[in-house]
């Protein structure tokens, strides 16, 4: 458990909700002595327990597995007690499948609430993982409902939120969902000890396709100090910064053999040889990353980001890409940047879209129609059908910016080397003054957008009900800073959570942030949901 | 009023004083009480008028039809209904405890009406002996009646919600009864019902049971009775003696209570002067006080009073008034309901509110709920209900507004359940309409839209709620009840539910989505399914590599790609799953020609490279050309091969047959990755872009060598990079720090 994120410093009571979610589940598996834990697939169960509890995600193509393991049973003989627990609930389309294999009398349904899992004191993760897929490729928008009611469960904690701020089709479909709710079933405002000022932002996340990070088994969140201290920085720096504290540390023991130490000193020191092996780890894990980021390819590739996202240099994006698919390197390196190829200028010109996706089938096979056919679909790699204006873009948001000092960054395209990820751009604005003044950026970009005030908050002081905008009302009467809830829909990158956090320390910053998001991705991670083999 | 006659009004009784003020001048015209039978209900209920039709009275200028007429306590009309049933004479009539008139006639027949002079259906009868005999007379109660026939039968309806008549005990007389009166089987020892009779010429009650006769009150009386009551309770009964005495007994008979000649005593009796009981009293009184003006003065009284007590609850007089405004409401002459402040507290304003609305009183049920802060919701929504049934004849829309005009004065009513009604009323377009304005939850109004038959409105609902498991309840209650191309059809036009039927059935319904599929002439997707099948044949164990199921796979393949033909923007699909076909065969010919099964689903780059790694050149350029694969591609596909063989030889052969169409990189690449730096050093000095030798010299660590070639590109970024790559060397950081100045170029770090 020591492992799990420390939650105790969060602006909202984190806690509570992460111990329901305990509670919960404890109640769904007590009396059960001796548990075993498997992860759901087609297998069939090699056990001996005579009681089966599948904790399932509510997605119909999960059912498959369910039925297959009970069918083994049977034909087997074997005489056990099923219990599905849906997760976050029941519903109409998996009892159904449940129902056509005749399986539904033999199982006892359940539900396991779970709508958000906290990541860390300033993350909430609805761990959607497919949200962006399903939205986009097959149409299925359950995750829009999930999301709107993990809000609107939140409201009923911590009262509503009284300003919404919402960018991209999605997003604005959550705001709508989550304004039915609350005309359904609506929070009463005055209960709440723990009312403060949130506004929130809900965005699609369109352009989180960059830099990577490292799977390892080592926990890495705000419990472990130094990395609280060292994960938000750039790459180039990480290192830096730890060579220093092993400096200073060796400095330290140099002065200890050479000089007479009072006790406390001494004590102090131990103190600081108790982080040391932090330190090591952290060292060690850096230096692993040093050598991917130090390889050409890394570097080759996050310059061809940057060049791509300058969007000065079609031709050269264009043969860079070409020859990563002739040399066959990963196809989710490649489609990551043909991604950010085709999203920057609206896609290609057909000649281009077809010849690039016919190398794509001939290098990788041609199983991998279908996830160029999803990618099509969700608009990440298509054909150019309008000119793009991702220059406007980029000029009027500032996105791409010289010099930046990855040390000491006075900017949030501190994260990626000089580029400023949009989608918190577009946050720093909404926060700043409102979205008013960008409004014609916000109508260049896809999908509508919605900025809302909502009711039941007009007996609070601490609320301007002229105001349109959230400056001059973030402070809540206790001297706390107020809070905005950050959703991002289709989910956020850790660099996108590093330059919210950026925002967040900024002098004269009037709001503490939380992050909500689907699912915390990266640009491998991303594009591995919308990859399908035919085979 | 003067207050002489305040006193004056008050008799005493016994020893109580008791009083007979007149509550309204009956507003009703031409009704003479001695030419009618007459049915009052209870709790200021409503009165029931008909011609008595066992008098022979002389017919002023009024049809000879008889009327059933209903009017309130003030004597204002409700409703009326002319009286045609057969069964000859009306023997009584009587409000039971629902407010349902019971008329009972001669041949035994009940026939029911409600406050509306509506018929309810079904009659009773009161079976075949009261039909053969006739009916003679019959005694009511709160929910039940007893009939005697001519024959002095007894019959008996214990209750009318289960209206079996019974028969009694004969009491064995051969003169009709004198009187007659029950005790309520609730009030009884038996818990069935107890008929009291007077009969003539005998100083007895008899009292009859189902199960047998008594003869009570030997000795108690001393001659027959002309007239009985029983109390509500049924402890006591009332009797009017044939020699003109007032008896009250216990109604077992076995006690006198009272006993009295019929003539007022009166007597004045002097309120104590104790303040705080006086002013209670003087609450009390205006409580059962009708007149408005003496309740006004009582409770002024009561006011000034209590000024003077220091521990009188205050809200009582409040409390007071509230309870007045109200009763004063219903006393009105128009509404008629003179209800005492007893019968109000014993009815509750819950009931009370319920007589208003049924008497369809809904403005005042209304205004009195809200008065006394109960749920609105009820009234709205009997009137909204009531409004339905007797709208017939407006228009849907109209009576639309009508009813929102209403309805929206209540939040949170249920409009689900007044389009219930509508929709049991025939009116389903109304009662879409309705739900359209549904505000609550989806939740409740999907189902009960699907329950209507709407599913076109349920699908629609279901939508914009955004729960996805709604849409799908919808979409297989709609996949259940309709016939495919029907459901095809509906599902096709909205696009959340096709596409979850999409996704269900990819899952669970292949051979359906493909129908699905080919009645929406999306072919394409019928292809993308095709193909998607063509590699079940690899997942089947039966399907070996190199065997002839090879055809069947290709087949569907081909299938596909034609399927991709017919629509022109899917050449390019069209043209790779030709491709592919293609490459299958080839494939399995290589397979057949080299004995291994190493070739098939693998990819065309894939293939040459294999091709290429086994000595088959002449293949992989076989490959190459039916492929049209790129010069650029091949480049770098046979030079990875070559090094991946560690072929060297033939790598720089390869390097010599022609300049490369793009120049020496690939070259450098595979000999630098193969880690044989000798033979990269062979294409280095080739590569035409100074930079690009700069770093290759790097990578394979010729320090000076990069450091030359980054001198020629100029390039300060380029010198800074690589002075990074050997940081670790301090010769070599130097040799770049030196280059970098000579060339002033500003400081990379």
């Amino acid at each position: 458990m020591a492992q799990i994120p420390n939650l105790d410093n969060a602006p909202i009571n984190l806690i509570s909700i992460r111990e329901q979610s305990q509670k919960e589940l404890i109640n769904i598996l007590k009396n059960e002595h001796g548990v075993e834990l498997r992860h759901l697939s087609a297998d069939h169960i090699q056990t001996d327990c005579t009681k089966v509890v599948y904790l399932v995600r509510s997605q119909p193509n999960l059912m498959r597995h369910i039925c297959s393991n009970i069918h083994h049973d049977e034909s087997k003989g074997l005489q056990r007690e099923y219990h599905v627990y849906f997760v976050p609930r029941r519903t109409v389309v998996c009892e159904k499948v449940l129902e056509e294999e005749k399986l539904h009398n033999m199982v006892t349904i359940g539900e396991y609430p779970l709508y958000i899992v906290p990541m860390d004191e300033d993350v909430l993760s609805f761990e959607l993982d497919l949200a962006y897929k399903e939205c986009q490729v097959d149409g299925d928008t359950s995750s829009l409902w999930h999301i709107a009611k993990a809000i609107h469960k939140l409201e009923f904690s911590f009262g509503v939120i009284p300003n919404l701020r919402a960018k991209g089709k999605a997003s604005v479909r959550v705001a709508d969902i989550l304004n039915r709710m609350q005309a359904e079933e609506p929070v009463n405002s005055s209960d709440f000890l723990n009312i403060k000022n949130g506004s929130i932002e809900l965005d699609a996340s369109i352009m989180g396709l960059q830099q990577e990070g490292k799977k390892t088994k080592v926990p890495l969140n705000s419990s472990d100090k130094l990395f609280k201290e060292i994960r938000d920085l750039n790459f180039e720096v990480v290192v830096q910064i730890l060579r220093q504290k092993a400096t200073s540390m060796k400095q330290d023991y140099t002065e200890m053999t050479t000089t007479s130490q009072s006790v406390s000193e001494l004590k102090d020191f131990v103190k600081k040889l108790n982080s040391l092996p932090e330190i090591t780890r952290h060292i060690n894990l850096a230096q692993h990353l040093t050598t991917f980021t130090s390889k050409p390819s890394f570097m080759g590739q996050l310059d061809m980001e940057h060049t791509i996202v300058e969007s000065q240099s079609y031709d050269i994006c264009f043969d860079y890409i070409e020859e990563l698919i002739h040399k066959q390197e990963p196809l989710t390196t490649v489609l990551r940047l043909l991604i950010l190829f085709s999203v920057t200028n609206s896609g290609l010109p057909k000649k281009h879209f077809d010849y690039l996706r016919r190398e794509l089938l001939h290098s990788y096979g041609f199983e991998h129609i279908t996830t160029l056919n999803n990618l099509e679909k969700a608009g990440l790699f298509k054909k150019q059908e309008s000119r793009s204006n991702w220059l406007t873009i980029k000029r009027a948001l500032q996105l791409v910016v010289e010099d930046t000092d990855t040390a000491n960054p006075n900017d949030i395209s501190y994260v990626f080397s000089g580029y400023a990820p949009l989608s918190i751009r577009l946050i720093q604005h909404a926060i700043r003054s409102g979205w008013r003044p960008v409004e014609e950026i916000l109508k260049l970009l896809p999908g509508p957008h919605l900025e809302t005030k909502r009711g039941a908050f007009s007996n609070s002081p601490s609320f301007d009900s002229l105001s349109g905008v959230s400056t001059g009302i973030a402070k809540v009467p206790d001297g706390r800073r107020a809070l905005v809830l950050v959703v991002f829909v289709g989910g956020v990158t850790f660099a996108e959570i590093s330059a919210l956090r950026f925002l967040c320390s900024q002098e004269g910053m009037a709001y503490d942030l939380i992050i909500a998001t689907t699912k915390i991705v990266n640009g491998q991670t991303l594009v591995e949901t919308f990859m399908e083999k035919l085979g | 009023m003067a207050n002489v006659s305040v006193a004056a009004e008050w008799q005493l009784l016994y020893n109580r004083y008791y009083r007979k003020p007149e509550l309204y001048p009956m507003r009703w015209k031409h009704v003479d009480l001695a030419r009618h039978k007459v049915a009052g209900a209870p709790f200021g209920g409503p009165v029931a008028v008909i011609r008595d039709d066992s008098k022979i009275v002389q017919l002023h200028a009024e049809s000879a039809l008889r009327k059933l007429r209903l009017f309130n306590s003030a004597g204002h009309p409700l409703a009326d209904a002319v009286w045609r049933h057969p069964g000859g004479r009306l023997i009584g009539m009587s409000w039971n405890d629902d407010l349902t008139l019971v008329c009972v006639v001669q041949d035994g027949t009940i026939y029911r009406y409600d406050l509306h002079a509506q018929l309810v259906e079904p009659n009773i009868s009161m079976g075949k002996e009261c039909f053969e005999q006739n009916v003679a007379d019959c005694a009511f109660w709160g929910n039940g009646v007893v009939c005697i026939t001519e024959q002095n039968q007894l019959f008996c309806i214990p209750d009318f919600r289960n209206p079996k008549p019974v028969p009694l005990a004969d009491p064995m007389i051969d003169e009709p009864p004198r009187c007659i009166a029950v005790i309520e089987p609730q009030y009884t020892m038996s818990g069935n019902v107890e008929v009291l009779l007077g009969v003539a010429d005998d100083p007895v009650v008899l009292v009859v049971e189902e199960d047998g006769v008594q003869r009570l009150g030997e000795g108690l009386l001393r001659g027959p009775l002309q007239k009985m009551v029983v109390s509500r309770d049924g402890k006591w009964l009332a009797s009017f003696t044939h020699d003109g005495r007032l008896l009250v007994t216990t109604s077992d008979l076995t006690g006198i209570i009272i006993e009295r000649e019929c003539e007022a005593d009166e007597n004045l009796r002097l309120i104590k002067p104790s303040l705080p009981e006086a002013v209670e009293a003087c609450v009390d009184a205006s409580g059962h006080e009708f007149d408005v003006s003496r309740q006004r003065t009582l409770l002024r009284a009561a006011s000034y009073g209590q000024a003077f007590c220091s521990n009188f609850q205050r809200d009582r007089i409040q409390e007071m008034c509230k309870i007045l405004r109200v009763l004063n409401a219903v006393r009105n002459p128009e509404i008629g309901i003179p209800l005492s402040i007893q019968q109000y507290k014993l009815l509750s304003p819950s009931v009370l509110i319920g007589r208003l609305i049924n008497a369809h009183r809904h403005l005042l049920a209304l205004r009195i709920s809200e008065y006394l802060g109960m749920n609105q919701e009820v009234v709205i929504m009997h009137w909204a209900c009531s409004k339905i049934t007797a709208s017939l004849s407006i228009p849907d829309a109209t009576l639309l507004d009508i009813l929102l005009d209403k309805l929206k004065l209540c939040k949170g009513i249920s409009y689900a359940a007044v389009a219930a009604h509508a929709d049991k009323n025939g009116r389903r377009k109304l009662a879409a309409m309705l739900v359209d304005h549904e505000p609550r939850s989806s939740k409740q109004v999907v189902p009960l839209l699907l329950s209507i038959g709407e599913e076109d409105t349920a699908l629609m609902k279901a939508t914009e709620s955004g729960d996805i498991d709604l849409v799908y309840l919808v979409l297989f209650h709609i996949w259940q009840k309709r016939q495919s191309l029907e459901f095809f059809g509906t599902i096709q036009a909205r696009p959340l539910a096709r596409d979850l039927f999409i996704t269900y059935a990819r899952c669970y319904k292949h051979e359906y989505l493909k129908d699905f599929f080919l009645s929406t002439g999306q072919l394409q997707d019928v292809a993308f399914l095709l193909w998607k099948e063509s590699w079940e044949f690899v997942k089947n164990p039966m399907a070996s590599k190199g065997s002839p199921l090879h055809g069947p796979r290709i087949k569907l393949i081909e299938k596909a790609q034609s399927l991709f033909a017919e629509t022109k923007e899917h050449v390019f699909e069209s043209k790779a799953a030709e491709e592919h076909a293609k490459l299958l065969r080839i494939q399995h010919e290589l397979e057949v020609t080299t004995k291994q099964a190493i070739f098939v689903d693998s990819s065309i780059s894939d293939t040459i490279r294999t091709c290429i790694v086994l000595g088959n050149h002449r293949a992989a350029m076989r490959v190459k050309t039916e492929f049209k694969v790129s010069e650029k591609r091949w480049y770098w596909l046979k030079v990875f091969a070559l090094a991946t063989i560690k072929d060297w030889v033939a790598l720089e052969k390869f390097s010599k047959e022609k300049r490369p169409p793009i120049g020496y990189r690939p070259f450098v690449e595979a000999c630098i990755e193969a880690d044989e730096k000798a033979e990269a050093i062979k294409y280095i000095p080739k590569l035409a872009d100074p930079r690009e030798r700069a770093e290759s010299y790097a990578r394979i660590g010729l320090v000076k060598e990069a450091a030359d070639a980054a001198s020629q590109a100029k390039d300060g970024e380029l010198l800074g990079r690589l002075k990074l790559t050997f940081a670790q060397n301090a010769a070599a950081s130097s040799i770049f720090d030196t280059l970098r100045d000579r060339l002033s170029f500003p400081g990379a770090s």
